[in-house]
């Protein structure tokens, strides 16, 4: 039997609970149907979520599932152009019309969906967007010149938890739009994402123990994203995170980490997420999301100052989590 | 006798000759690899000099790798002499990378960010930064010098130097304390 997985209407990091809950779901059946007729849009998170869930589907049934494109043709375009469907062809069967398009110049897909799987397709990520990236950061976000740097760093990092971690390859797309109903600004999105073996068992070999009964998603995503403990006893290892979310605060920007059943984020103060839930939906990996807000127009004019800004939260509020599951 | 290594020329030799960016892991092995290489070909060099100019990006994972790694594994080698490492040209995220990792290792180092003046990265104790700060600033100086320069007790004085000079950001000649970048 053919399970049905609907791709929400408007797919980015929200609403990619329901997609993980259908992801579940399906499990029962013999073949998967990823249905995205109905899509209207997805964020660069949707686009590589949908990757990851095609790779751990194909592991799942020994089969390609099945998927549907946007029956918009707009939105279909607009996929194309991501390079979402160059990426899916390996993973998907797919089914409705997919346009042949060539990417503008000036476009806000600052990077198109992207494979990463060795440290050389990270050199050639930060290699490829960084100038574009530079003139978008500076531009049309309004950042000092010096953020372009960080850009770099962040990005490099966010890939190289593929390369050492994952155990399979993953998906980097980098776009750059305007966050109308959250944020009423420019933003460039960065979305990382894998269906490899998650930070719960990267980390097991070390962590575990010392955790006992209490070990799970949420407690990995911790040591690693507030504590920077990594698999490796080494203290140098462990801290891009810590140094993505360093830059990061700079600019007042947020990370989002989902593994598992658990996601954790650093929350700027433009932001009402919460910092750490547990019990979701388990889907396989782990899925970065970095967002870089425009500075505010008295930032601009000011030349980016932004000490008075107040530190994002990063320790997890527990008040606003959800009960752990048990 | 001083050497000055320019990082993104190793980069180019080690790695790829059209890369400007110090990222992952693995190419920060290559790159330390490459300037280990140097160091052995040039025995008789004791400060090296490690120029960023040329770097555009610099992640967490390359700078533990190029800087923290090498500082580690020179200390605990078997060099003839010691040798003394300041890296040169670092624009501010480079500056803020090098400084991370180096003080979760516990260790320090002398940097020239570009246009600005010398400082110390790294983790060292308050006592240490004041007396290498005031020995960057004054030039070369002996233990008495520097405990009147500061009005420290003279024990204090002599203790924070030793401890710069055992850690290598300075160097003791005789009863100088050398600065790096006068050295």
């Amino acid at each position: 039997m053919t399970a049905l997985i609907e791709v929400p209407q408007s797919f980015d990091d929200r609403a990619f609970e329901q997609f993980a809950a259908g992801f579940v779901a399906a499990q029962g059946g013999s073949r998967a149907l990823v249905d995205a007729h109905a899509c209207e849009w997805a964020s660069p998170y949707g686009l590589v979520a949908l990757l990851c869930a095609g790779q751990a589907l194909v592991e799942r049934h020994g089969a390609k599932p099945l998927l549907t494109a946007p029956a918009d043709r707009e939105v279909a375009a607009y996929w194309a152009r991501t390079g979402f469907f160059r990426q899916a062809e390996a993973l998907f069967e797919i089914h409705g019309a997919v346009p042949r398009v060539k990417q503008p110049e000036e476009s806000t897909v600052l990077l198109e969906v992207t494979p990463v799987r060795v440290a050389v397709d990270v050199h050639k990520v930060v290699d490829h967007i960084q100038d574009r990236a530079a003139a978008i950061l500076t531009a049309e976000l309004g950042l000092d010149p010096k953020a372009t740097v960080g850009f770099g760093m962040a990005l490099s990092e966010a890939c190289q938890n593929i390369v050492e971690h994952a155990g399979t390859g993953g998906w980097v797309a980098v776009h750059a739009y305007t966050w109308r109903r959250r944020l009423g600004k420019r933003v460039v999105v960065i979305a990382v994402g894998d269906a490899g073996v998650g930070f719960r068992q990267t980390l097991a070999p070390s962590q575990a123990a010392s955790f006992g009964d209490r070990w799970g998603d949420a407690r990995a995503l911790e040591a690693a994203f507030i504590h920077g403990v990594s698999r490796f006893r080494d203290p140098g290892r462990g801290q891009g995170l810590r140094g993505i979310k360093r830059w990061l605060d700079r600019w007042k920007g947020k990370m989002s980490i989902r593994s598992g059943t658990a996601r954790i984020a650093m929350v700027p103060p433009w932001d009402d997420d919460v910092v750490l839930k547990d019990g979701l939906a388990l889907f396989p990996g782990a899925q970065l999301q970095i967002v870089i807000p425009a500075a505010a127009p008295d930032a601009r004019r000011a030349g980016n100052d932004t000490s008075d800004a107040p530190p994002a939260r990063s320790r997890p509020d527990t008040s606003t989590a959800p009960p752990e599951a048990k | 006798m001083i050497a000055e290594i320019d990082v993104k020329a190793v980069l180019s030799r080690s790695v790829c000759e059209f890369h400007s960016d110090l990222v992952t892991r693995s190419t920060g092995r290559a790159v330390r690899n490459g300037i280990e290489a140097h160091l052995e070909e040039h025995p008789d060099v004791t400060v090296v000099v490690l120029d960023f100019s040329a770097v555009r990006v610099l992640d967490c994972s390359c700078a533990d790798e190029v800087i923290a790694q090498l500082l580690l594994r020179r200390s605990a080698g078997d060099a003839p002499h010691a040798t003394y490492f300041l890296v040169r040209g670092l624009d501010e995220d480079h500056a803020d990378q090098i400084d991370d990792v180096l003080r979760r290792h516990g260790l320090a180092l002398v940097a020239e960010e570009r246009g600005g003046a010398p400082r110390l990265l790294g983790w060292v104790t308050e006592l240490m930064r004041t007396a290498w700060e005031r020995l960057a600033s004054r030039g070369p100086a002996e233990p008495e010098e520097l405990a009147s320069d500061l009005a420290w007790p003279l024990a204090d004085a002599r203790a924070a130097l030793d401890e710069l000079a055992f850690r290598h950001l300075v160097i003791h000649a005789d009863r100088r304390y050398i600065p790096l970048p006068a050295a």
